[in-house]
Protein backbone atom coordinates (compact mmCIF):
# COMPACT_ATOMS: atom_id res chain seq x y z
CA UNK A 1 0.00 0.00 0.00
CA UNK A 2 2.71 2.42 1.14
CA UNK A 3 4.74 1.61 -2.06
CA UNK A 4 1.45 2.40 -4.41
CA UNK A 5 0.57 5.84 -2.82
CA UNK A 6 4.85 6.55 -3.29
CA UNK A 7 4.75 5.59 -7.16
CA UNK A 8 1.57 7.95 -7.63
CA UNK A 9 2.69 10.91 -6.11
CA UNK A 10 6.06 10.56 -6.76
CA UNK A 11 6.07 12.22 -9.75
CA UNK A 12 4.27 14.76 -8.69
CA UNK A 13 6.20 15.46 -5.48
CA UNK A 14 9.25 15.69 -7.84
CA UNK A 15 7.93 18.47 -9.91
CA UNK A 16 6.76 20.36 -6.72
CA UNK A 17 9.89 20.35 -5.49
CA UNK A 18 11.19 22.05 -9.31
CA UNK A 19 8.60 24.33 -8.76
CA UNK A 20 9.75 25.39 -5.02
CA UNK A 21 13.57 25.81 -6.10
CA UNK A 22 12.68 27.72 -9.11
CA UNK A 23 11.02 30.38 -6.32
CA UNK A 24 13.73 29.79 -4.56
CA UNK A 25 16.39 31.06 -7.64
CA UNK A 26 14.48 34.37 -7.45
CA UNK A 27 15.20 34.58 -3.96
CA UNK A 28 18.68 33.37 -4.31
CA UNK A 29 19.53 35.41 -7.76
CA UNK A 30 17.63 38.25 -5.56
CA UNK A 31 20.01 38.39 -2.35
CA UNK A 32 22.59 38.33 -4.85
CA UNK A 33 21.99 41.05 -6.42
CA UNK A 34 22.54 43.48 -3.85
CA UNK A 35 25.06 41.85 -2.47
CA UNK A 36 26.96 42.17 -6.09
CA UNK A 37 25.64 45.89 -6.00
CA UNK A 38 27.59 46.39 -2.82
CA UNK A 39 30.53 44.82 -3.26
CA UNK A 40 30.34 46.83 -7.13
CA UNK A 41 30.18 50.01 -5.37
CA UNK A 42 33.02 49.12 -3.18
CA UNK A 43 35.56 47.64 -5.28
CA UNK A 44 34.57 48.05 -8.92
CA UNK A 45 35.66 45.15 -11.29
CA UNK A 46 37.26 42.92 -8.78
CA UNK A 47 37.78 39.46 -8.08
CA UNK A 48 34.99 39.66 -5.03
CA UNK A 49 32.58 41.42 -7.77
CA UNK A 50 33.50 38.99 -10.47
CA UNK A 51 32.64 35.91 -8.01
CA UNK A 52 29.34 37.53 -7.16
CA UNK A 53 28.35 37.80 -10.73
CA UNK A 54 29.18 34.59 -11.51
CA UNK A 55 27.01 33.63 -8.82
CA UNK A 56 24.19 35.22 -10.57
CA UNK A 57 25.18 33.64 -13.82
CA UNK A 58 24.76 29.84 -11.98
CA UNK A 59 21.66 30.63 -10.74
CA UNK A 60 20.41 31.67 -13.93
CA UNK A 61 21.81 28.90 -15.83
CA UNK A 62 20.40 26.40 -12.89
CA UNK A 63 17.00 28.14 -13.22
CA UNK A 64 16.61 27.84 -17.10
CA UNK A 65 17.65 23.69 -16.60
CA UNK A 66 14.31 24.30 -14.13
CA UNK A 67 12.25 25.80 -16.66
CA UNK A 68 12.98 23.28 -18.78
CA UNK A 69 12.45 20.56 -16.85
CA UNK A 70 9.31 21.35 -15.76
CA UNK A 71 7.82 22.42 -18.52
CA UNK A 72 8.57 19.04 -20.05
CA UNK A 73 7.48 17.20 -17.24
CA UNK A 74 4.19 18.53 -17.24
CA UNK A 75 3.80 17.71 -20.48
CA UNK A 76 4.79 14.08 -20.51
CA UNK A 77 2.86 13.31 -17.25
CA UNK A 78 -0.38 14.96 -18.58
CA UNK A 79 -0.68 17.52 -15.29
CA UNK A 80 -3.01 20.50 -14.70
CA UNK A 81 -4.23 19.89 -18.10
CA UNK A 82 -6.72 23.03 -17.43
CA UNK A 83 -3.75 25.47 -16.09
CA UNK A 84 -0.92 23.77 -17.81
CA UNK A 85 -0.48 26.57 -20.20
CA UNK A 86 -0.63 29.52 -17.18
CA UNK A 87 1.60 27.43 -15.17
CA UNK A 88 4.17 27.47 -18.13
CA UNK A 89 3.80 30.88 -18.68
CA UNK A 90 4.56 31.70 -15.04
CA UNK A 91 7.77 29.73 -14.61
CA UNK A 92 8.42 31.69 -18.01
CA UNK A 93 7.95 34.92 -16.43
CA UNK A 94 9.80 34.10 -13.36
CA UNK A 95 12.67 32.88 -15.59
CA UNK A 96 13.00 36.07 -17.17
CA UNK A 97 13.28 38.02 -14.23
CA UNK A 98 16.04 36.22 -13.00
CA UNK A 99 17.78 36.51 -16.34
CA UNK A 100 16.95 40.13 -15.80
CA UNK A 101 19.20 40.10 -12.51
CA UNK A 102 21.95 38.58 -14.25
CA UNK A 103 22.25 40.74 -17.64
CA UNK A 104 22.30 43.58 -15.56
CA UNK A 105 25.00 41.99 -13.16
CA UNK A 106 27.10 41.39 -15.93
CA UNK A 107 26.27 44.99 -17.37
CA UNK A 108 28.34 46.50 -14.53
CA UNK A 109 31.05 44.14 -15.00
CA UNK A 110 31.69 44.70 -18.43
CA UNK A 111 30.90 48.65 -18.65
CA UNK A 112 32.14 49.24 -15.14
CA UNK A 113 30.45 52.90 -14.47
CA UNK A 114 31.99 55.28 -12.81
CA UNK A 115 28.60 56.28 -10.09
CA UNK A 116 29.46 59.58 -8.52
CA UNK A 117 29.42 59.36 -4.63
CA UNK A 118 25.98 61.54 -4.80
CA UNK A 119 23.73 59.15 -6.80
CA UNK A 120 25.55 56.16 -4.73
CA UNK A 121 22.59 56.13 -2.35
CA UNK A 122 19.69 56.45 -4.66
CA UNK A 123 21.13 53.63 -6.72
CA UNK A 124 21.18 51.50 -3.41
CA UNK A 125 17.81 52.24 -2.83
CA UNK A 126 16.45 51.28 -6.22
CA UNK A 127 18.39 47.95 -5.92
CA UNK A 128 17.30 47.06 -2.84
CA UNK A 129 13.39 48.13 -3.85
CA UNK A 130 13.48 45.89 -7.40
CA UNK A 131 14.81 43.09 -5.31
CA UNK A 132 12.50 43.08 -2.43
CA UNK A 133 9.68 43.48 -5.41
CA UNK A 134 11.40 40.28 -7.38
CA UNK A 135 11.05 38.42 -3.87
CA UNK A 136 7.95 39.14 -3.07
CA UNK A 137 6.65 38.45 -6.49
CA UNK A 138 8.34 34.50 -6.00
CA UNK A 139 6.14 34.43 -2.49
CA UNK A 140 3.31 35.44 -4.42
CA UNK A 141 4.20 33.19 -6.97
CA UNK A 142 4.59 30.19 -4.91
CA UNK A 143 1.12 31.15 -2.77
CA UNK A 144 -0.68 30.35 -6.52
CA UNK A 145 0.67 26.68 -6.27
CA UNK A 146 -0.40 26.10 -2.07
CA UNK A 147 -2.48 28.72 -0.78
CA UNK A 148 -3.72 31.17 -3.85
CA UNK A 149 -5.65 33.09 -1.14
CA UNK A 150 -2.71 34.91 -0.21
CA UNK A 151 -1.54 35.75 -3.97
CA UNK A 152 -3.42 38.97 -3.98
CA UNK A 153 -1.41 40.28 -0.78
CA UNK A 154 1.74 39.93 -1.79
CA UNK A 155 0.80 41.08 -5.28
CA UNK A 156 -0.13 44.43 -3.57
CA UNK A 157 3.52 44.65 -2.01
CA UNK A 158 4.36 44.03 -5.70
CA UNK A 159 2.99 47.03 -7.26
CA UNK A 160 3.64 48.87 -4.35
CA UNK A 161 7.37 48.19 -4.74
CA UNK A 162 7.36 49.06 -8.36
CA UNK A 163 5.85 52.07 -8.08
CA UNK A 164 8.36 52.99 -5.57
CA UNK A 165 11.17 51.98 -8.03
CA UNK A 166 9.52 54.14 -10.43
CA UNK A 167 9.94 57.36 -8.49
CA UNK A 168 13.58 56.53 -7.54
CA UNK A 169 14.37 55.51 -11.13
CA UNK A 170 12.51 59.02 -12.29
CA UNK A 171 14.88 61.34 -9.42
CA UNK A 172 17.96 59.51 -10.26
CA UNK A 173 17.76 60.41 -13.88
CA UNK A 174 16.55 63.34 -13.52
CA UNK A 175 19.02 64.54 -10.72
CA UNK A 176 22.25 62.82 -13.79
CA UNK A 177 20.68 64.65 -16.83
CA UNK A 178 20.89 68.42 -14.54
CA UNK A 179 24.96 67.14 -13.31
CA UNK A 180 27.61 68.60 -15.39
CA UNK A 181 28.71 65.17 -16.27
CA UNK A 182 30.07 64.18 -19.85
CA UNK A 183 27.11 63.38 -21.88
CA UNK A 184 28.01 60.25 -22.68
CA UNK A 185 28.60 59.21 -18.77
CA UNK A 186 24.63 60.63 -18.42
CA UNK A 187 23.84 58.29 -20.87
CA UNK A 188 25.22 55.76 -19.71
CA UNK A 189 24.37 55.87 -16.23
CA UNK A 190 20.79 56.46 -18.03
CA UNK A 191 20.67 53.02 -19.33
CA UNK A 192 21.58 51.15 -16.34
CA UNK A 193 18.96 52.85 -14.18
CA UNK A 194 16.79 52.01 -16.31
CA UNK A 195 18.25 48.53 -16.68
CA UNK A 196 17.64 47.74 -12.95
CA UNK A 197 14.41 49.36 -13.22
CA UNK A 198 13.46 46.85 -15.82
CA UNK A 199 13.60 44.24 -13.16
CA UNK A 200 10.85 45.68 -11.28
CA UNK A 201 9.19 46.25 -14.47
CA UNK A 202 9.22 42.26 -15.06
CA UNK A 203 8.24 41.38 -11.42
CA UNK A 204 5.15 43.61 -12.50
CA UNK A 205 4.35 41.81 -15.55
CA UNK A 206 4.45 38.34 -13.88
CA UNK A 207 2.03 39.19 -10.95
CA UNK A 208 -0.34 40.81 -13.63
CA UNK A 209 -0.95 37.63 -15.46
CA UNK A 210 -0.22 35.72 -11.77
CA UNK A 211 -4.00 37.34 -11.15
CA UNK A 212 -5.54 36.35 -13.86
CA UNK A 213 -4.62 32.84 -13.57
CA UNK A 214 -5.60 33.33 -10.06
CA UNK A 215 -9.06 33.80 -11.00
CA UNK A 216 -9.37 30.90 -13.23
CA UNK A 217 -7.95 28.59 -10.54
CA UNK A 218 -10.67 29.32 -8.64
CA UNK A 219 -12.97 25.99 -8.69
CA UNK B 1 -40.08 -18.75 -28.03
CA UNK B 2 -36.11 -17.88 -26.82
CA UNK B 3 -35.25 -16.35 -29.93
CA UNK B 4 -38.49 -14.43 -30.66
CA UNK B 5 -38.11 -13.31 -27.22
CA UNK B 6 -34.54 -11.68 -28.43
CA UNK B 7 -35.84 -9.85 -31.53
CA UNK B 8 -38.60 -8.49 -29.18
CA UNK B 9 -36.33 -7.53 -26.56
CA UNK B 10 -33.62 -5.94 -29.31
CA UNK B 11 -36.14 -2.60 -28.97
CA UNK B 12 -34.84 -2.83 -25.07
CA UNK B 13 -31.63 -3.19 -26.29
CA UNK B 14 -31.99 -0.30 -28.52
CA UNK B 15 -32.79 1.96 -26.30
CA UNK B 16 -30.50 0.55 -23.23
CA UNK B 17 -27.61 1.19 -26.09
CA UNK B 18 -28.74 4.75 -27.03
CA UNK B 19 -28.73 5.23 -22.77
CA UNK B 20 -24.89 4.53 -22.88
CA UNK B 21 -24.14 6.85 -25.79
CA UNK B 22 -26.27 9.78 -23.98
CA UNK B 23 -25.81 8.89 -20.38
CA UNK B 24 -22.31 8.35 -20.28
CA UNK B 25 -21.41 11.99 -20.59
CA UNK B 26 -23.01 12.63 -17.36
CA UNK B 27 -21.14 10.29 -15.68
CA UNK B 28 -17.38 10.98 -17.15
CA UNK B 29 -18.22 13.91 -19.76
CA UNK B 30 -16.07 16.14 -18.54
CA UNK B 31 -13.47 14.30 -17.36
CA UNK B 32 -12.50 13.16 -20.95
CA UNK B 33 -13.20 16.23 -22.42
CA UNK B 34 -11.08 18.03 -19.74
CA UNK B 35 -7.87 15.71 -20.87
CA UNK B 36 -7.93 14.58 -16.76
CA UNK B 37 -8.57 10.83 -17.33
CA UNK B 38 -8.55 8.74 -20.50
CA UNK B 39 -11.61 7.52 -22.39
CA UNK B 40 -10.79 3.82 -22.49
CA UNK B 41 -9.73 3.59 -19.26
CA UNK B 42 -12.60 5.66 -17.70
CA UNK B 43 -15.34 3.64 -20.31
CA UNK B 44 -14.46 0.15 -19.28
CA UNK B 45 -14.15 0.99 -15.74
CA UNK B 46 -17.79 2.50 -15.98
CA UNK B 47 -19.36 -0.64 -17.94
CA UNK B 48 -18.20 -2.84 -14.97
CA UNK B 49 -20.00 -0.80 -11.98
CA UNK B 50 -23.07 -0.29 -14.78
CA UNK B 51 -22.90 -4.11 -15.11
CA UNK B 52 -22.72 -4.37 -11.18
CA UNK B 53 -25.48 -1.89 -10.63
CA UNK B 54 -27.81 -3.22 -12.88
CA UNK B 55 -27.86 -6.55 -11.79
CA UNK B 56 -27.94 -6.02 -8.21
CA UNK B 57 -29.30 -3.13 -7.56
CA UNK B 58 -31.99 -2.34 -10.89
CA UNK B 59 -34.86 -3.90 -9.30
CA UNK B 60 -36.35 -1.11 -6.83
CA UNK B 61 -37.10 1.65 -9.75
CA UNK B 62 -37.83 -1.23 -12.23
CA UNK B 63 -41.31 -2.43 -9.61
CA UNK B 64 -42.47 1.17 -9.63
CA UNK B 65 -42.13 1.36 -13.49
CA UNK B 66 -44.07 -1.85 -12.90
CA UNK B 67 -46.80 -0.40 -10.90
CA UNK B 68 -47.04 2.73 -13.38
CA UNK B 69 -47.78 0.15 -16.28
CA UNK B 70 -47.54 -3.86 -16.23
CA UNK B 71 -46.86 -4.28 -19.76
CA UNK B 72 -48.29 -7.88 -20.18
CA UNK B 73 -47.85 -8.74 -23.90
CA UNK B 74 -44.28 -8.83 -25.33
CA UNK B 75 -45.64 -7.09 -28.67
CA UNK B 76 -46.63 -4.29 -26.33
CA UNK B 77 -43.22 -4.42 -24.72
CA UNK B 78 -41.12 -4.33 -27.60
CA UNK B 79 -43.42 -0.98 -28.75
CA UNK B 80 -43.24 0.81 -25.86
CA UNK B 81 -38.98 0.21 -26.01
CA UNK B 82 -39.14 1.23 -29.43
CA UNK B 83 -41.21 4.37 -28.84
CA UNK B 84 -39.23 5.28 -26.07
CA UNK B 85 -35.39 4.78 -28.43
CA UNK B 86 -37.41 6.37 -30.87
CA UNK B 87 -38.46 9.61 -29.16
CA UNK B 88 -34.97 9.92 -27.82
CA UNK B 89 -33.24 9.61 -31.18
CA UNK B 90 -35.43 12.36 -32.92
CA UNK B 91 -35.34 14.73 -30.41
CA UNK B 92 -31.32 14.35 -30.32
CA UNK B 93 -31.20 14.73 -33.51
CA UNK B 94 -33.15 18.20 -33.43
CA UNK B 95 -30.53 18.82 -30.61
CA UNK B 96 -32.51 18.71 -27.27
CA UNK B 97 -31.39 16.98 -24.40
CA UNK B 98 -33.59 14.19 -23.85
CA UNK B 99 -34.41 12.34 -20.31
CA UNK B 100 -34.59 8.39 -21.32
CA UNK B 101 -36.64 7.98 -18.25
CA UNK B 102 -39.31 10.77 -19.24
CA UNK B 103 -39.91 8.61 -23.40
CA UNK B 104 -40.07 5.13 -21.21
CA UNK B 105 -42.60 6.67 -18.78
CA UNK B 106 -44.63 8.64 -21.68
CA UNK B 107 -44.69 5.47 -23.48
CA UNK B 108 -45.76 3.25 -20.83
CA UNK B 109 -49.01 5.76 -20.57
CA UNK B 110 -49.26 5.29 -23.87
CA UNK B 111 -49.79 1.65 -23.79
CA UNK B 112 -51.83 1.92 -20.74
CA UNK B 113 -54.35 4.07 -22.63
CA UNK B 114 -54.23 1.46 -25.94
CA UNK B 115 -54.71 -1.25 -23.54
CA UNK B 116 -57.48 0.62 -21.86
CA UNK B 117 -55.94 -0.28 -18.62
CA UNK B 118 -56.08 2.39 -15.97
CA UNK B 119 -52.51 4.58 -14.89
CA UNK B 120 -51.89 4.68 -11.47
CA UNK B 121 -52.28 8.17 -11.20
CA UNK B 122 -50.41 7.77 -7.91
CA UNK B 123 -47.37 6.24 -9.27
CA UNK B 124 -47.59 8.46 -11.71
CA UNK B 125 -47.92 12.05 -9.66
CA UNK B 126 -44.85 10.16 -7.54
CA UNK B 127 -43.02 9.88 -10.55
CA UNK B 128 -43.62 13.20 -12.21
CA UNK B 129 -42.92 15.18 -8.63
CA UNK B 130 -39.06 13.72 -8.71
CA UNK B 131 -38.76 15.39 -12.31
CA UNK B 132 -38.94 18.62 -10.18
CA UNK B 133 -37.49 17.09 -7.13
CA UNK B 134 -33.90 15.36 -8.80
CA UNK B 135 -32.60 18.34 -10.03
CA UNK B 136 -33.83 20.56 -7.49
CA UNK B 137 -31.90 17.99 -4.97
CA UNK B 138 -29.03 17.68 -7.10
CA UNK B 139 -28.72 21.24 -7.49
CA UNK B 140 -28.80 21.70 -3.48
CA UNK B 141 -25.93 18.77 -2.72
CA UNK B 142 -24.07 20.27 -5.77
CA UNK B 143 -24.09 23.75 -4.02
CA UNK B 144 -23.22 21.62 -0.51
CA UNK B 145 -20.66 20.19 -1.98
CA UNK B 146 -19.01 23.26 -3.55
CA UNK B 147 -19.44 24.87 -0.41
CA UNK B 148 -17.57 21.68 1.63
CA UNK B 149 -14.66 21.25 -1.47
CA UNK B 150 -14.02 24.93 -1.43
CA UNK B 151 -13.61 25.38 2.43
CA UNK B 152 -11.40 21.96 2.33
CA UNK B 153 -8.96 23.08 -0.52
CA UNK B 154 -8.67 26.84 1.32
CA UNK B 155 -7.44 25.10 4.49
CA UNK B 156 -5.26 22.00 3.58
CA UNK B 157 -2.78 24.31 1.45
CA UNK B 158 -2.70 21.20 -0.71
CA UNK B 159 0.29 22.31 -4.06
CA UNK B 160 -2.00 22.60 -7.03
CA UNK B 161 -0.28 19.45 -8.67
CA UNK B 162 -1.23 17.34 -5.71
CA UNK B 163 -4.93 18.73 -6.05
CA UNK B 164 -4.97 17.76 -9.46
CA UNK B 165 -3.83 13.71 -8.60
CA UNK B 166 -6.45 13.84 -6.22
CA UNK B 167 -9.07 15.17 -8.55
CA UNK B 168 -8.41 12.55 -10.81
CA UNK B 169 -8.26 9.70 -9.04
CA UNK B 170 -11.75 11.40 -7.62
CA UNK B 171 -12.89 11.18 -11.24
CA UNK B 172 -12.05 7.83 -11.75
CA UNK B 173 -14.06 7.00 -8.83
CA UNK B 174 -16.85 8.85 -8.67
CA UNK B 175 -17.62 7.67 -12.23
CA UNK B 176 -17.26 4.10 -11.23
CA UNK B 177 -20.27 4.89 -8.26
CA UNK B 178 -21.83 6.75 -10.54
CA UNK B 179 -22.03 4.17 -12.96
CA UNK B 180 -23.42 1.89 -10.39
CA UNK B 181 -26.07 4.35 -9.57
CA UNK B 182 -26.82 4.83 -13.15
CA UNK B 183 -26.83 0.70 -13.68
CA UNK B 184 -29.16 0.33 -10.44
CA UNK B 185 -31.42 3.29 -11.37
CA UNK B 186 -32.03 3.38 -14.91
CA UNK B 187 -31.40 -0.60 -16.09
CA UNK B 188 -35.47 -0.23 -15.87
CA UNK B 189 -35.59 1.97 -18.33
CA UNK B 190 -34.02 0.36 -20.78
CA UNK B 191 -36.02 -3.19 -20.26
CA UNK B 192 -37.79 -2.83 -17.08
CA UNK B 193 -41.24 -3.16 -19.33
CA UNK B 194 -39.98 -7.21 -20.25
CA UNK B 195 -39.63 -8.22 -16.74
CA UNK B 196 -43.40 -9.01 -16.95
CA UNK B 197 -43.02 -11.37 -19.95
CA UNK B 198 -38.84 -12.37 -19.04
CA UNK B 199 -38.82 -15.90 -20.20
CA UNK B 200 -35.25 -17.09 -18.56
CA UNK B 201 -34.40 -19.28 -16.44
CA UNK B 202 -32.78 -19.07 -13.28
CA UNK B 203 -28.83 -19.33 -13.20
CA UNK B 204 -26.92 -20.76 -11.01
CA UNK B 205 -23.13 -20.33 -10.90
CA UNK B 206 -21.23 -22.49 -8.39
CA UNK B 207 -20.72 -20.83 -5.12
CA UNK B 208 -21.10 -17.31 -6.17
CA UNK B 209 -24.87 -17.73 -6.16
CA UNK B 210 -27.71 -17.93 -8.60
CA UNK B 211 -28.94 -15.17 -10.75
CA UNK B 212 -32.93 -14.56 -11.27
CA UNK B 213 -34.44 -14.68 -14.54
CA UNK B 214 -35.14 -10.90 -13.43
CA UNK B 215 -31.06 -10.48 -13.33
CA UNK B 216 -30.58 -12.04 -16.30
CA UNK B 217 -32.26 -9.75 -18.22
CA UNK B 218 -31.05 -6.80 -16.50
CA UNK B 219 -27.66 -7.99 -17.21
CA UNK B 220 -28.73 -7.97 -21.13
CA UNK B 221 -29.26 -4.57 -20.84
CA UNK B 222 -26.40 -3.74 -19.26
CA UNK B 223 -24.30 -4.88 -21.33
CA UNK B 224 -26.25 -2.89 -24.23
CA UNK B 225 -25.44 0.06 -22.45
CA UNK B 226 -22.18 -1.12 -21.90
CA UNK B 227 -21.67 -1.23 -26.23
CA UNK B 228 -23.56 1.98 -26.37
CA UNK B 229 -20.95 3.72 -23.96
CA UNK B 230 -18.05 2.04 -26.05
CA UNK B 231 -19.44 2.56 -29.29
CA UNK B 232 -20.43 5.97 -29.48
CA UNK B 233 -20.26 7.95 -26.19
CA UNK B 234 -16.83 9.12 -26.97
CA UNK B 235 -18.52 11.73 -30.46
CA UNK B 236 -21.28 12.68 -27.93
CA UNK B 237 -18.91 13.60 -25.06
CA UNK B 238 -16.62 15.47 -28.42
CA UNK B 239 -20.11 17.27 -29.25
CA UNK B 240 -21.66 18.03 -26.30
CA UNK B 241 -18.73 19.38 -24.44
CA UNK B 242 -18.95 22.07 -22.05
CA UNK B 243 -21.63 24.22 -23.83
CA UNK B 244 -24.03 24.57 -20.76
CA UNK B 245 -21.50 26.17 -18.72
CA UNK B 246 -17.27 26.52 -18.28
CA UNK B 247 -16.13 24.11 -15.79
CA UNK B 248 -12.77 23.83 -13.69
CA UNK B 249 -11.61 19.86 -13.43
CA UNK B 250 -12.81 20.31 -9.42
CA UNK B 251 -16.49 21.77 -10.69
CA UNK B 252 -17.00 18.57 -12.99
CA UNK B 253 -16.24 16.67 -10.26
CA UNK B 254 -18.84 17.97 -7.49
CA UNK B 255 -21.57 17.66 -10.54
CA UNK B 256 -20.80 14.04 -10.91
CA UNK B 257 -20.18 13.14 -7.41
CA UNK B 258 -23.83 14.97 -6.69
CA UNK B 259 -25.50 13.25 -9.94
CA UNK B 260 -24.15 10.00 -8.04
CA UNK B 261 -25.52 10.83 -4.60
CA UNK B 262 -29.01 11.76 -5.87
CA UNK B 263 -29.55 8.73 -8.38
CA UNK B 264 -28.56 6.40 -5.60
CA UNK B 265 -30.76 8.05 -3.35
CA UNK B 266 -33.49 7.32 -5.77
CA UNK B 267 -32.20 3.40 -6.39
CA UNK B 268 -31.12 2.34 -3.30
CA UNK B 269 -33.79 0.03 -2.10
CA UNK B 270 -31.76 -0.79 1.56
CA UNK B 271 -31.64 3.48 1.60
CA UNK B 272 -34.89 2.91 1.26
CA UNK B 273 -35.72 0.64 3.79
CA UNK B 274 -33.79 2.32 6.50
CA UNK B 275 -35.47 5.87 5.86
CA UNK B 276 -38.69 4.13 6.18
CA UNK B 277 -37.59 1.95 9.34
CA UNK B 278 -36.30 4.91 10.99
CA UNK B 279 -39.95 6.59 10.82
CA UNK B 280 -37.67 9.20 8.13
CA UNK B 281 -39.34 10.51 4.97
CA UNK B 282 -37.72 8.20 2.12
CA UNK B 283 -37.66 9.12 -1.79
CA UNK B 284 -39.35 6.88 -4.42
CA UNK B 285 -37.31 4.40 -5.81
CA UNK B 286 -37.84 5.91 -9.46
CA UNK B 287 -35.77 5.72 -12.67
CA UNK B 288 -34.49 9.74 -12.67
CA UNK B 289 -32.88 11.26 -15.33
CA UNK B 290 -28.89 11.35 -14.74
CA UNK B 291 -28.78 14.47 -17.47
CA UNK B 292 -31.38 16.43 -15.37
CA UNK B 293 -29.25 15.52 -12.33
CA UNK B 294 -26.51 16.66 -13.85
CA UNK B 295 -28.15 19.82 -15.39
CA UNK B 296 -29.51 20.77 -11.76
CA UNK B 297 -25.91 20.28 -10.27
CA UNK B 298 -24.24 22.54 -13.28
CA UNK B 299 -27.10 25.30 -12.65
CA UNK B 300 -26.69 25.32 -8.82
CA UNK B 301 -22.95 25.56 -9.05
CA UNK B 302 -23.73 28.70 -11.70
CA UNK B 303 -26.36 30.15 -9.59
CA UNK B 304 -23.59 29.85 -6.28
CA UNK B 305 -21.29 31.74 -8.72
CA UNK B 306 -24.08 34.66 -9.79
CA UNK B 307 -25.43 32.64 -12.48
CA UNK B 308 -23.44 35.06 -15.22
CA UNK B 309 -21.32 31.80 -16.16
CA UNK B 310 -24.55 29.91 -17.07
CA UNK B 311 -25.99 29.80 -20.90
CA UNK B 312 -29.96 30.41 -20.18
CA UNK B 313 -30.73 29.91 -23.58
CA UNK B 314 -29.27 26.46 -23.45
CA UNK B 315 -31.11 25.41 -19.77
CA UNK B 316 -34.63 26.73 -21.80
CA UNK B 317 -34.10 24.45 -24.50
CA UNK B 318 -33.60 21.77 -21.66
CA UNK B 319 -36.98 22.48 -20.10
CA UNK B 320 -38.94 22.22 -23.22
CA UNK B 321 -36.92 18.59 -24.11
CA UNK B 322 -38.35 17.52 -20.63
CA UNK B 323 -41.52 18.34 -21.54
CA UNK B 324 -41.95 17.39 -25.01
CA UNK B 325 -40.21 13.84 -24.56
CA UNK B 326 -43.14 12.31 -22.63
CA UNK B 327 -45.65 13.76 -25.04
CA UNK B 328 -43.85 12.59 -28.47
CA UNK B 329 -43.09 9.00 -26.87
CA UNK B 330 -46.81 8.93 -25.50
CA UNK B 331 -48.00 9.53 -29.31
CA UNK B 332 -45.48 7.51 -31.05
CA UNK B 333 -46.57 4.45 -28.60
CA UNK B 334 -50.31 4.40 -28.99
CA UNK B 335 -50.12 5.08 -33.00
CA UNK B 336 -47.58 2.16 -33.64
CA UNK B 337 -49.52 -0.33 -31.22
CA UNK B 338 -52.33 0.37 -33.14
CA UNK B 339 -50.18 -0.68 -36.23
CA UNK B 340 -48.98 -3.21 -34.95
CA UNK B 341 -52.34 -4.99 -33.27
CA UNK B 342 -54.08 -4.20 -36.51
CA UNK B 343 -51.55 -4.14 -39.36
CA UNK B 344 -49.16 -7.28 -38.47
CA UNK B 345 -51.46 -9.00 -36.27
CA UNK B 346 -49.70 -8.98 -32.93
CA UNK B 347 -51.01 -9.03 -29.61
CA UNK B 348 -49.91 -5.99 -27.26
CA UNK B 349 -51.84 -6.62 -24.60
CA UNK B 350 -53.43 -9.41 -22.44
CA UNK B 351 -56.77 -8.43 -21.10
CA UNK B 352 -56.92 -8.97 -17.11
Amino acid sequence: MFNVKISLFSGTRELEHKIDLMHDKVIESAMYFKEAFAIFLKEKRSTSYRRASKKIKNIESQADDLRREIESSLYAQNLIPDLRADVLQLVENIDKVINEFDEVAHKFYIEQPDIPLQYQEDFKVLVHQVSDCAENMAIASRAFFRDFATVRDYSQKVYFLEHESDKTWAKLKQNVFDSDMELAHKIQLNMLIGDVADVADKAEDCIDALLIFTIKRDI
Amino acid sequence: MELSYLFYLSSGLFLGWSLGANDASNIFGTAVGSKMVRFTTIALISCFFIILGSVYGGSGTSQTLGSLGAVNALAGAFMVALAAALAVYSMARTGLTVSSSQAVVGAIIGWNIYAGKPTDLEVLAQICSTWTICPLLSGVVAVLLYGLFKKTLQYSHLHLLMQDQITRIGLVVTAAISAYALGANNIANAVGMFVESCPFKPIHIGNVGTFTPEQVLFFLGAVAVSVGILTYSKKVIMTVGNNLMKMTPISAWIVVLAQAIVLLLFSSVSLHNWLEAHSLPALPLVPVSSTQAVIGAIVGIGLLKGGRGINWAIVGKIIVGWVAAPVISLTICFISLFFLENVFNQIVYLPD
